[in-house]
C-alpha cells in the first residue's frame, strides 16, 4: 500500500487554503452596515454562557432585538475564558456583524480584538464590565458606586427607623470597588442619618462560611446591633444564616448586595429584608437598544440622555450610559425573578 | 494477484487520504454556505486560533508514536506563560532573553516528565496526569490565581497579530515546526526509532536502540514546544494568566489520533497530524459562520459535537477498511482456481 508522502500533504495544505483565501472579503462594509435597508446584526458577548445572570441579560436582549427587528447573535465561553471571548469576537468581525456588545472578562483581555473590530467599521459598546476606553464607544453601566452606596445606606435607614448600630461585611478590605461603595455609604451616613452608628467593618474573603462566622462574632460583640449590611454577594446568605441561628431573625435586619436567587429562602423566612441589585433583564434590553442606536448613528459621543423605549430615559455621564437606580428585591417581589 | 487494489479501498485504508478529502469537503461546504468563509481574514483567523493547539499536536505526535501520552502540555503552556510574565515584569529581563529562558524552562519541565517516565519506569499517563496538576498548580500559586501580566512590548505582541505574506506569524511558526518534526520523524534514524519503539519496545531494545533516552527526548521536545506555544498564546491574548491553555492537551491528542496516529504507538505520520489539526480548525470556525447556526448561538457546542463524530468516523473507517480487505482476500483465495495436479 502506497502512502501519500507527508511533505506533499504538508505543502498542499497552505496552498489549498491560499486558493480559498484568494477571493477577498467584500471589505466588510457593503454587505451589512445597513441601517435603513438591510437587517442589522447585533452580537452580544456574555462573560460566560453558563451563568444565570447572563441568561437573564439575554432574555432582555432578545426582547429588544425583536422590537428592533434586528438579528441577535448571542455566544460566549461556557466558563469565563478571555481566550474564547477573543476567538468569538474575531469570528464575528469576519462574519460581518453591525455592532458588538461585550461584557469583558477583564479590562485588557479582548480590547485588542474590539479595537480591530472598530477598525473594520464595526461599532462596539460594552456592558456589565468595561474594556479600555478606546476600544468601545459607550459602556452601559449597570450601577455607579454612588448609586449602590446610597441605596444600601438609605435602605438600611428605612429598615431600622434611621437609628441604632449597624455593621458592614465586605469581601476584603482592599477590594477597590467595595471600598468605593463604602466611601459612599459612609458619606451618606454622615450627611443624612446622624442617629445611626457604623460600629465595625469585617472582611469575609468572598466566602459564605467566613461571612457567617464574622456575622456571629459581630452579633455577640455588639448586642445592640440593629442591622447587618453585606456588600459582597456570598456575605448576604452568610449573614442571614448567622442571624437565623442566633435566633435574632427580624430583630437584626439583614440587607445586602447579591443575587435574588441566592437569598430567596432567607427573604421568605423574614431573615433577610432586602436584596439589592439592578434589574438584570433591563440591562440586556438597554444594552441592545444602545448598541443599535450607536450603529444607526442616533446615539453619539456627547449625548447626555438616551431614550431606551419601554424602560424609560437613561442618563449618560461621559461615555457611561447609566441603567439608573439599583433595584430592591424584597418579600413582595422576589418571586418574580429567577437569576 | 498483481491486479491493483481498487482505488477507494486504498483510500479508506489510508487515514491521511480520508482526512484530506474530509478537509476538501469542509472547505467546499463552508465556502458555499458560510458567510465570509472564503476570505483571507477568515483564513488568518483559523490559523491564529488553532496555532497553539497545532503546535502541541505536532509534538504530541512523536510521543504517541512511541506509545506514550502527555497530558501535561496544556498546563505547561499556562505555567510557561506565567513564567514569561514573571521574567519580563518582575525580573525585568529583556523580552528576547525572557523568551529564551521560558523555552529552557519548558524543555526542563518536559525533561521532568521524561525523567520520571524513563527513570522510574512509571506509566506516562500517570506521570503526566501528576504534572498536569503540578504545572497548573504552580502557575496558580505564582499568580495567586488572580494576577494577570499585561503590557508586553509591541514587537512581541506582533507575534500574535501580524502577518507576513498573508499568513499570520504563528502560521509560519507552525509550518517551520511541522517541517522540523516531519523531517525528524520520517527522515532521520533518530526519529524513525520512535516508530520502532512504539511498534515493539522489546524489539527496539534488542535491536540496540537506547529506548529510554529516545522516549525521554520526545517529552523534552514537547516541553520545549509547549513553551513556544505559551509565547504565541501570550502574544495573541496580550496577557499571561494561569488558566492559559486549559484543555488544550485533549484537543492536541484529538488532532493526533484523528490524523491516523495509533494511540498504541507504532503507526502514524506527521502529515496526518497536520491534516487532523486543519480538519478540526476549519470545522469549528466554519460552523460559526453559517448564519442559521450563528443565530442559534450553538456554533461552539456543535463544533465539539461534530469533532467527536469526525474522530469516531475516522477511526471506524480505518477498521472497516481493514475488515473489508480481509474478507475480500479470503473470498479471492477461495475462488482462485486450484492448481491441477499433472496427470
Amino acid at each position: 500500500m502506497k502512502r501519500v508522502p507527508f511533505l506533499t500533504l504538508l505543502l498542499a495544505l497552505p496552498v489549498l487554503a491560499f486558493l480559498g483565501g484568494c477571493k477577498d472579503a467584500p471589505s466588510s462594509g457593503g454587505s451589512n452596515n445597513s441601517v435603513g435597508g438591510k437587517k442589522m446584526t447585533i452580537a452580544l458577548l456574555p462573560k460566560s454562557k453558563g451563568n444565570q445572570y447572563f441568561a437573564t441579560v439575554e432574555k432582555g436582549a432578545r426582547a429588544a432585538a425583536a422590537e428592533l427587528g434586528a438579528d441577535l447573535l448571542y455566544d460566549g465561553p461556557t466558563n469565563t475564558d478571555p481566550a474564547k471571548q477573543n476567538e468569538i469576537v474575531e469570528g464575528w468581525v469576519n462574519y460581518g456583524v453591525t455592532v458588538i456588545a461585550a461584557a469583558c472578562e477583564n479590562k485588557e483581555g479582548i480590547s485588542a480584538a474590539l479595537k480591530a473590530a472598530q477598525d473594520k467599521g464595526i461599532k462596539v459598546v460594552t456592558f456589565d464590565s468595561d474594556t479600555t476606553g478606546d476600544a468601545r464607544s459607550f459602556f452601559v453601566n449597570q450601577a455607579t458606586a454612588e448609586g449602590i452606596g446610597n441605596t444600601l445606606m438609605d435602605e438600611a435607614a428605612r429598615l431600622t427607623g434611621a437609628e441604632g448600630e449597624f455593621a458592614i461585611i465586605t469581601a476584603t478590605l482592599t477590594a477597590s470597588n467595595m471600598n468605593e461603595w463604602r466611601k459612599h455609604i459612609e458619606a451618606r451616613l454622615k450627611e443624612k442619618y446622624p442617629k445611626m452608628k457604623l460600629v465595625d467593618t469585617k472582611p469575609c474573603d468572598d466566602q459564605k462560611d467566613k461571612a457567617q462566622q464574622e456575622a456571629t462574632n459581630l452579633l455577640s460583640a455588639y448586642p445592640n446591633l440593629k442591622c447587618l449590611m453585606a456588600i459582597c454577594s456570598p456575605a448576604v446568605p452568610g449573614a442571614a444564616e448567622a442571624v437565623k441561628q442566633a435566633g435574632k431573625a427580624g430583630a437584626v435586619k439583614v440587607l445586602g448586595l447579591g443575587l435574588p436567587s441566592e437569598n430567596k429562602a432567607y427573604v421568605k423566612d423574614g431573615v433577610t429584608q432586602s436584596v439589592i441589585l439592578w434589574k438584570v433583564e433591563d440591562l440586556g434590553y438597554l444594552t441592545i437598544k444602545a448598541a443599535a442606536a450607536v450603529a444607526a448613528g442616533t446615539l453619539k459621543a456627547g449625548a447626555t440622555e438616551f431614550d431606551a423605549g419601554k424602560i424609560g430615559k437613561m442618563e449618560i455621564q461621559g461615555d457611561n450610559i447609566l441603567l439608573g437606580k439599583p433595584f430592591i428585591f424584597n418579600k413582595e417581589n422576589i418571586d418574580g425573578f429567577d437569576f | 494477484m498483481s491486479k491493483p487494489a481498487p482505488f477507494f479501498k486504498t483510500l479508506l485504508a489510508c487515514p491521511e487520504a480520508v482526512l484530506f478529502f474530509v478537509l476538501v469537503a469542509e472547505l467546499v461546504f463552508f465556502s458555499a454556505v458560510g458567510r465570509n468563509f472564503n476570505t483571507a481574514d477568515n483564513f488568518a483567523n483559523i490559523v491564529r486560533h488553532s496555532a497553539e493547539i497545532g503546535l502541541l499536536a505536532l509534538v504530541m505526535m512523536p510521543i504517541i508514536l512511541t506509545g506514550g501520552i502527555d497530558l501535561s502540555v496544556g498546563s505547561l503552556l499556562g505555567l510557561c506563560a506565567v513564567l514569561f510574565g514573571v521574567f519580563t515584569h518582575e525580573w525585568h529581563i529583556a523580552t528576547p532573553l525572557a523568551a529564551a529562558l521560558t523555552l529552557v524552562v519548558g524543555a526542563a519541565a518536559g525533561g521532568l516528565n521524561g525523567g520520571l517516565i524513563t527513570g522510574l519506569r512509571l506509566p506516562p499517563l500517570i506521570v503526566t496526569l501528576g504534572t498536569f496538576s503540578l504545572f497548573r498548580g504552580l502557575a496558580e500559586a505564582i499568580t495567586k490565581g488572580t494576577m494577570t501580566y499585561k503590557d508586553f512590548s509591541p514587537e512581541f505582541l506582533a507575534l500574535g497579530r501580524a502577518r507576513a505574506l498573508g499568513l499570520p506569524y504563528q502560521g509560519w511558526l507552525f509550518i517551520t515546526v511541522g517541517i522540523a518534526i516531519g523531517v525528524l520523524v520520517h527522515r532521520t534514524t533518530l526519529g524513525r526509532s520512535f516508530r520502532a519503539i512504539g511498534f515493539s519496545p522489546e524489539g527496539a531494545r534488542y535491536a540496540g536502540l537506547p529506548v529510554q533516552r529516545r522516549i525521554a527526548l520526545t517529552y523534552v521536545l514537547a516541553g520545549f514546544v509547549a513553551a513556544l506555544a505559551a509565547l504565541v498564546f501570550t502574544a495573541r491574548l496580550r496577557q499571561a494568566r494561569a488558566d492559559a491553555g486549559s484543555g488544550y492537551e485533549l484537543q492536541a491528542i484529538t488532532a493526533v489520533v484523528l490524523g491516523g496516529t495509533s494511540i498504541f504507538g507504532g503507526i502514524g505520520t506527521v502529515g496526518g497530524t497536520v491534516l487532523g489539526v486543519a480538519c478540526v480548525a476549519v470545522l469549528t470556525t466554519g460552523l460559526k459562520l453559517i448564519p442559521a447556526i450563528a443565530l442559534q448561538g450553538i456554533g461552539s457546542e456543535l463544533g465539539s459535537l461534530l469533532t467527536g463524530a469526525l474522530l469516531i468516523f475516522a477511526l471506524a473507517s480505518g477498521v472497516l477498511a481493514k475488515s473489508l480487505a480481509a474478507r475480500r482476500a479470503r473470498r479471492q483465495a477461495l475462488s482462485e482456481p486450484q492448481p491441477q495436479p499433472i496427470p
